[in-house]
């Protein structure tokens, strides 16, 4: 039983997980845990990134018809 | 024992799958249940993923797992993420999957069900899956290179450039005419275009949301954000109700797409942050639980498809758009079964992310399959509704008639049984004045996803309800593509323009940003105008210049990627994406001068002006609706033109590319392969 809970529990992180990571929830974790690997440089705030991000993402075809 | 389980799995598999094609293909007479298309798709994909992507992972393209894709070399955190397989396949085809899927079926059952779910399904599994995949490996072992960089390095110089041209023209046009199927589709309804525009504000609020209150909190500021939406689709009802503020909200095809070209406009212009991102986040949102709920849905209520196999109008006559099935099936079809636009994807944020070139056949091969599967969809909700009432709703009315009586005998004396009251009726039922003349195939998909959603929860109470909330989700989408694309092509223009002069290219610089958003806008919003005041719908005209320019562009896609795999030595598989090239070749040359130069003055661009200006000549043309004839003649040629200029663009790469393949043959040049050198991957087998 207890096998069984923690099994449906690792399987609903695992979800919520991958969840914001495909929306982008995640992103500024993701990114500060690239950044803090190369700590010469100064990482940007959540809203540094986040806009600095979306204006990557909306400059090249993300959309398609 | 395994080995011959497996065996008997496929086996089993196979036959499943041939007896569903085959009942779907040789069923005549009676309505035939939707589980035999759900049935044969998916057998036919599972077969075609196991084996033939599996065969081109191995032989064509030798994928190879111990080579580090960008992502690892280049981990930044923020282009080059490695992500886990099946967030990316999310990812990946949440950005392919746009309204192309859902319109081009629902266009193209006007032939009947048969052809375009034969081609829905095979084309995919034997061309669009080919090219996306072919695509993104390209673009793996290139460090995420573009189309246009990879048509650059391995065609010619030339080539790139009428890669990157041939793109931004693709786009004015696709923008233009999905931008008319919003049109059409909240033309004269207060109710979905007070819920379209409720959409706006909700973005705004979201953007301010996620730039000042919670950065990048987007899954939290999507649920709000959802919420607000469903809530404005039960409000659009009051709206409707009111006299005072329907009328409002009802408006005039021209004024809708002002409106749209303003919208298109604000969104290029405003930063990114404030309109443009937020109401993405809502669209995948609404998109992915539209998609899954429809998946359900027919699963659910396994719908009996009501449309013929083939219908009289595989004569070219059909009164949705004009031409024979071939090549008209094909280019109406479109991103269901190839879409040129999805290598832009493939050769875009897709290769930047993926941590394994192995993974690659899942999701470039993978993706395009789901996407057929939406397609397939797409149709079977269409076909589910009695062919009159689609033909009804997908006719113009200068063929069938403004009124529902008009209609009804028109379609009647076709063979497809109709009363005015019936249409009457099923206007009434979802909330609306009329569903007749709205071209475009959103509202008859809207229709026939609401018979599906209304067949498992809340019946003929809640058909108004799913029927805006389908139409909500459609327009909301469409919307999401039309203001990235905008902003795209507002991109390309600067960096085109930069070239000539340096300032505009700043996309930082306010006087640029504001006079390419014009052009960008100007040149889509004239296809859009014209669309909406041409007497025959627009998108009789428009939606093949779409499938043209579509397939067109993943010609190009697998020019370059035959030239690719020549390079490599694969000659012995490269009928693989040689066979799918030339096909495509063949069907948009074809339409291209069909549209062109056909006598048909419905099919043909130049034949239609003429017809015209002789009406014109002969005095036949009311004095107060000369200036509008001209004007339409004009179009007719402008149209012309443009899938001239198309065609001729894409028969220059070929010509270059077979240079490049003759000199690669006949061993005249030592081919040069623009590859990034092999680096082994630090990662143990399973991260």
């Amino acid at each position: 039983m207890r096998a069984s809970i923690s099994q449906f529990a690792y399987a609903v992180r695992t979800f919520w997980q991958g969840l914001r990571q495909w929306c982008g929830d995640s992103a500024y974790e993701t990114y500060l845990a690239c950044a803090q690997r190369q700590p010469a440089k100064k990482p940007m705030s959540p809203t540094e990134f986040y806009v600095e991000q979306l204006n990557r993402k909306y400059s090249r075809p993300n959309r398609c018809c | 024992m395994k080995r011959f389980l497996q065996i008997l799995i496929w086996t089993a598999v196979a036959a499943l799958g041939a007896v569903a094609l085959g009942t779907i293909a040789f069923h005549r007479g009676e309505a035939i249940n939707a589980t035999w298309f759900v049935l044969a798709a998916a057998c036919f994909y599972l077969v075609a993923f196991r084996f033939y992507s599996a065969f081109i992972a191995a032989k064509l393209l030798a994928l190879d797992n111990s080579r580090a894709t960008p992502a690892e070399r280049h981990d930044d955190g923020r282009d080059f993420v490695p992500t886990n397989k099946w967030v990316l396949f999310g990812h990946h085809f949440a950005a392919i999957a746009g309204p192309g899927p859902l319109v081009g079926p629902t266009l193209a059952a006007q032939f009947g069900y048969l052809p375009g779910t034969l081609w829905l399904i095979v084309g995919a599994a034997f061309a669009g899956c080919v090219q996306d995949f072919v695509i993104l490996f390209c673009s793996i072992r290139r460090d995420g290179k573009s189309l246009g960089e990879m048509a650059r390095d391995e065609v010619s110089k030339r080539g790139g450039f009428i890669a990157q041209l041939a793109v931004l023209a693709i786009m004015v046009i696709l923008l233009g005419v999905i931008a008319l199927v919003v049109v059409n589709a909240l033309k004269s309804s207060p109710w979905a275009t007070f819920t379209l525009a409720m959409t706006i504000p909700i973005a705004l609020l979201l953007g301010l949301y996620l730039r000042f209150l919670r950065p990048g909190r987007v899954l939290e500021a999507s649920i709000i954000g959802v919420a607000l939406v469903l809530f404005v689709v039960v409000a659009g009802q009051w709206v409707a109700d009111s006299p005072a503020l329907a009328k409002v909200f009802t408006l005039s095809g021209v004024a809708l797409a002002l409106w749209i070209i303003a919208y298109g406009f604000a969104a290029s212009a405003l930063p990114v942050w404030l309109l443009l991102a937020p109401r993405d986040y809502l669209s995948a949102f609404i998109k992915a639980g539209a998609i899954f709920s429809l998946a359900a849905g027919i699963l659910l209520v396994r719908p009996l498809v009501l449309m013929p196999p083939l219908t009289r109008f595989v004569d070219g006559t059909g009164p949705v758009f004009a031409g024979k099935i071939f090549p008209f099936c094909f280019i109406t079809i479109a991103c269901g079964a190839i879409s040129g636009f999805h290598s832009l994807i493939s050769s875009g944020t897709t290769p930047k992310m993926i941590q394994r070139e192995g993974q690659a056949r899942f999701i470039g091969y993978g993706a395009m399959l789901m996407e057929s599967f939406v397609g397939v969809m797409a149709m079977v909700a269409a076909c589910a509704m009695t062919p009159g009432v689609y033909f009804a709703i997908n006719s113009p009315a200068s063929i069938v008639g403004a009124t529902p009586e008009a209609a009804a005998t028109t379609i009647s004396s076709w063979g497809y049984p109709l009363t005015a009251g019936t249409m009457t009726g099923l206007a009434h039922a979802v909330g609306e004045q009329t569903l007749l003349n709205r071209a475009g195939g959103a509202p008859s998909l809207a229709v026939g996803m609401a018979q599906i959603f209304s067949s498992t929860i809340g019946g003929e109470r809640l058909l108004s309800i799913w029927y805006h909330f389908a139409i909500m989700f459609e327009a909301l989408f469409i919307l999401t593509v039309l203001d990235a694309g905008t902003r795209v092509g507002r991109f390309m223009i600067q960096e085109l323009g930069g070239r000539l002069w340096k300032p505009f290219g700043r996309t930082n610089w306010m006087p640029a940003v504001i006079l390419s958003s014009a052009i960008i806008v100007g040149l889509w919003g004239y296809f859009l105008y014209q669309g909406v005041v041409d007497p025959l719908g627009g998108i009789n005209s428009l939606w093949p210049l779409f499938g043209i320019s579509n397939q067109l562009l993943a010609a190009v896609a697998l020019v370059v990627a035959t030239t690719i795999l020549l390079k490599m030595g694969r000659l012995k598989w490269i009928w693989v994406t040689l066979v799918p090239m030339a096909w495509l070749v063949i069907i948009t040359m074809t339409a291209s001068y069909q549209k062109i130069f056909s006598p048909n003055v419905r099919i043909g661009f130049l034949s239609q002006a003429s017809a015209l200006a002789a009406q014109i000549a002969s005095g036949r043309i009311a004095a107060a609706i000369i200036a509008d004839t001209q004007r339409n003649i004009f179009n007719l040629r402008l149209d012309a033109a443009v899938t001239a200029v198309l065609a001729a663009m894409i028969l220059v790469l070929i010509v270059e590319a077979l240079a490049q393949w003759y000199a690669i043959l006949s061993r005249g040049k030592e081919p040069v392969l623009h590859e990034t050198p092999f680096v082994a991957t630090q990662w143990a087998e399973g991260d």
